[in-house]
């Protein structure tokens, strides 16, 4: 083993550049005024859409594919990088279509799924909705109650799932049904490929805190073929935890964070509070922004070393929680302390006179809270660490 | 010393609670949550009950001079998210303007507030972190004042009869009367959809008979509007938390995941009762802060030690609330999400922690 060296390699740096410039070309006013409805927040409007077609016949969709299912097979940390530089511009790829749903359905799907729906994911052509929690099933996701019922012509589907976010935009729904009700609860589980345009669907809008549409969607006797199914029956449980550990990395990666950070800290540097002085000359203020910096640094080097450990093809329960975990309660912190600085301009909304920085502070915060509980509850994760890393017996 | 309260302020309390749980029904707060939120309907039920007049001196037909009462209500309006945005009116004006004032025309201005009439304060300027220091200015020229600058998040402004306006001169800071007719008003839109405005004076030229103290007290009566608006404010942030501690205790005490209500996991438990412990310290450094201004007109670092426990709690309360409800706690159909918008907007407001912590900080250590 060489020296320790925490930082990114030459050709990862260039990676890191090759993308930015991209998505400068990329992200034109239009998609920006676009993205700023709230409608439109996570994708699905017309200029979206062109942007993920061109991203997909430029070869940017399918990064941790396979390189023979037609992916590019990037290694965890440049995929790391990807994922950072897209968060960083605000612009609301699609990671867990393109990169979570789409592998397994390349790798895992029939003939049909392979070619009528991997292929147009990787084109950027096709949206999926993910279908796994329901009104009693959040954390305990394993207890999921809608039905699949295997008859001769494939199976039939029936009952309701809850937060199915971009169903409202999306061709089909990922989802998680039973086939087996003897089995204990992740045994019976299996994973499906439904048409949001069957007559069988239904959804009612869900509106949110942080204005983010999700939804309430219905599955009323819904006729899919066998083709629909993917992977083998009743193995469904290890399809959606395969990728879970990259997922939840996704989730804390630094980049969003580090860049609300260099947006507030620029603006307190330009803006005057007096004659004298500008907001950045407050002892508070440089505490409060240290106190961010340091956290970023943190979470920074957590998720590098986190991606580094997947490399090499290990992988660590105990430090994938801890990304999560710290990860998501830090960001709550941040927002926090860079309000605090920003003061009541931060409350004003983005159609507001006096508002700052197009109001991403204050919409930030409005949806930090979500990761705390969503991508498997803090108290697990936490129940995960103490279990894996510290080898304590099992809470109860 | 005795921590129970008063007799009539439990009953006030368990009135207004019969009042707003009626009136503050999720339908009806619906109704605000776009639209101008001011519910007319329910401030004149609350100045024909009496209830504006708390903390009112009797001569003026309130039920007498008690922050501890005023306390009460704005508890209340915080803990059923009331569509009311009084703190200007009733914190800032009445009781300063009753603390200050001579002036009988002014004094009558309390009467039109007991009535159910709008008169609020545009203290706030946009970035300046000292509001003690206003960027407004007064010329005195005679018997005239004219009144230069731009403040900002003026509750109802735009249905305010008049404004109590700070500004500096050359006689130091004056509170000055400006009717609402003299100023640009313009509405701001914020997260929590409160009526708040940005007011503008464009050199506004009115009489000196509007200076509401006698001369020479400008600073010491601006002194005790910010501090009677930092523990009005920290009493709103009181019910706020209260609340979103309640619907914790009720809510895990119901949601079952794995088979068992999730308020049955210690994690879940633990970090609800630190809700509880938050509250319990925000709740008596806001009662040891309204009692002592209540005798005393500067109690500034009793007034920071409330605002600086306000902002902690809601911050520190409201994420807890969020997280221990899922993805239920975000989703508009239910009520959490309301409170978590107003305790955001109570965190910042009258200065966060942080700012006031520093405050604090000079205060104490300052040598005498
Ligand atoms: C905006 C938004 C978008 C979403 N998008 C999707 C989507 O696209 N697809 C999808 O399938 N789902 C989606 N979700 C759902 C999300 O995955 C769930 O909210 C999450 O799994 C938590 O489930 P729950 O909301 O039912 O909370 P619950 O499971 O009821 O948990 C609430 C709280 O109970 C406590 N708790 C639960 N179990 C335990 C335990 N074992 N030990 C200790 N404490 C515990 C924790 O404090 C937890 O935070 C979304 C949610 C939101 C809010």
């Amino acid at each position: 083993m060489g020296e320790m060296l925490i930082q990114l390699s030459p050709k990862q740096a260039k990676l890191k550049e090759e993308l930015q410039e991209y998505f400068e070309g990329l992200i034109t006013p239009d998609l920006q005024a676009e993205l700023r409805d709230p409608e439109h927040f996570e994708g699905g409007g017309p200029e979206f859409k062109k942007a993920m077609r061109t991203m997909g016949a430029d070869g940017w969709i399918g990064l941790s594919w396979k390189k023979e299912l037609g992916g590019k097979n990037l290694s965890p940390m440049e995929q790391y990088i990807f994922v950072e530089t897209v968060m960083r511009t605000g612009f609301p790829f699609p990671f867990l279509t393109t990169e979570s749903v789409g592998p397994m359905i390349a790798e895992h799907g029939s003939d049909w799924a392979k070619e009528e729906v991997a292929t147009k994911i990787l084109k950027g052509e096709l949206f999926f909705g993910i279908g796994y929690s329901e009104p009693n099933s959040g954390t305990d996701l394993a207890s999921l109650q809608t039905k699949a019922i295997r008859n001769r012509e494939g199976y039939l589907i029936n009952g309701q799932k809850m937060w199915t976010s971009l169903a409202n935009f999306s061709d089909y729904i990922w989802l998680a049904a039973r086939t087996d009700f003897e089995a204990k609860n992740h045994k019976g589980i299996s994973m499906f490929i439904v048409p949001t345009n069957d007559p069988g669907f239904s959804m009612t809008a869900i509106n949110t805190l942080g204005d983010v549409r999700t939804n309430a969607t219905f599955y009323d006797n819904i006729h899919v073929p066998e083709s629909h199914l993917v992977g083998q029956p009743n193995e469904g449980w290890s399809l959606i935890t395969s990728q879970l550990n990259l997922e939840r990395l996704a989730l804390v990666n630094h980049g969003p964070v580090e860049e609300l950070y260099k947006n507030v800290l620029s603006l307190a540097q330009s803006t005057k509070i007096n004659d004298n002085q500008y907001l950045i000359d407050l002892t508070w203020v440089q505490h409060n922004f240290a106190q961010v910096y340091s956290g970023i640094e943190a979470l920074k080097l957590i998720c590098w070393k986190q991606t580094w450990i997947m490399e090499s093809g290990r992988l660590n329960m105990a430090e994938a929680s801890v990304a999560k975990v710290y990860g998501s309660e830090f960001f709550i912190e941040a927002y926090r302390l860079l309000m605090e600085i920003m003061g009541e301009l931060s409350l004003l909304k983005n159609d507001s006179e006096l508002s700052i920085l197009n109001a991403k502070l204050e919409r930030m915060y409005r949806t930090a809270s979500i990761l705390t509980f969503g991508g498997g509850t803090n108290e697990v994760q936490r129940d995960i660490i103490a279990m894996a890393g510290l080898l304590m017996p099992r809470t109860r | 010393m005795d921590f129970s309260e008063m007799n009539h302020q439990g009953e006030i309390r368990d009135s207004l609670d019969r009042i707003l749980v009626e009136h503050c029904v999720p339908e009806n707060l619906k109704n605000f949550d776009a639209a101008f939120k001011h519910d007319a309907e329910l401030m004149s039920f609350l100045a024909s009950q009496g209830y504006l007049g708390l903390g009112i001196h009797e001569k003026y037909g309130g039920s007498g001079e008690n922050l501890y009462d005023l306390g009460i209500l704005f508890e209340k309006l915080g803990f059923h998210a009331a569509p009311l945005s009084l703190i200007g009116c009733l914190a800032e004006v009445a009781q300063t303007i009753q603390k200050f004032s001579e002036h009988e025309s002014h004094q009558a201005l309390i009467a039109s507030i007991l009535k159910g009439d709008i008169h609020t304060s545009a203290i706030l300027e946009p970035l300046n972190q000292d509001p003690e220091n206003p960027l407004t200015r007064a010329e005195i020229a005679g018997d005239k004042l004219t009144i230069t600058g731009t403040k900002y998040l003026s509750e109802l402004a735009s249905i305010s009869k008049s404004l109590l306006v700070s500004a500096n001169s050359d006689e130091g800071v004056l509170l000055v009367l400006v009717d609402k007719e003299h100023a640009n008003v313009s509405e701001l839109t914020t997260t929590a959809n409160t009526p708040a405005f940005k007011v503008d004076f464009d050199g506004v030229s009115i009489d000196r008979s509007a200076i509401i103290h006698a001369q020479g007290r400008g600073l010491e009566a601006l002194k005790y509007l910010l501090q009677t608006s930092m523990v009005m404010r920290s009493y709103l942030a009181l019910g706020i938390t209260e609340k979103m501690t309640a619907l914790i205790a009720a809510y895990t005490s119901e949601r079952e995941q794995f088979g068992r209500v999730i308020g049955s996991f210690q994690a879940v438990s633990h970090r609800a009762a630190d809700c509880f412990i938050d509250l319990e310290c925000l709740r008596l450094v806001s009662q040891q802060a309204a009692i002592n201004l209540n005798t005393n007109h500067d109690c500034e670092n009793d007034a920071l030690v409330a605002k600086i426990w306000a902002g902690n709690a809601c911050h520190r309360i409201s994420y807890s609330a969020q997280h221990l409800h899922g993805g239920m706690g975000v989703d508009k159909d239910y009520v959490l999400w309301r409170y978590c918008l107003l305790a955001k907007e109570c965190e910042l407001i009258n200065g966060s922690a942080s700012q006031n912590i520093d405050r604090l900080g000079l205060n104490i250590t300052a040598n005498q």
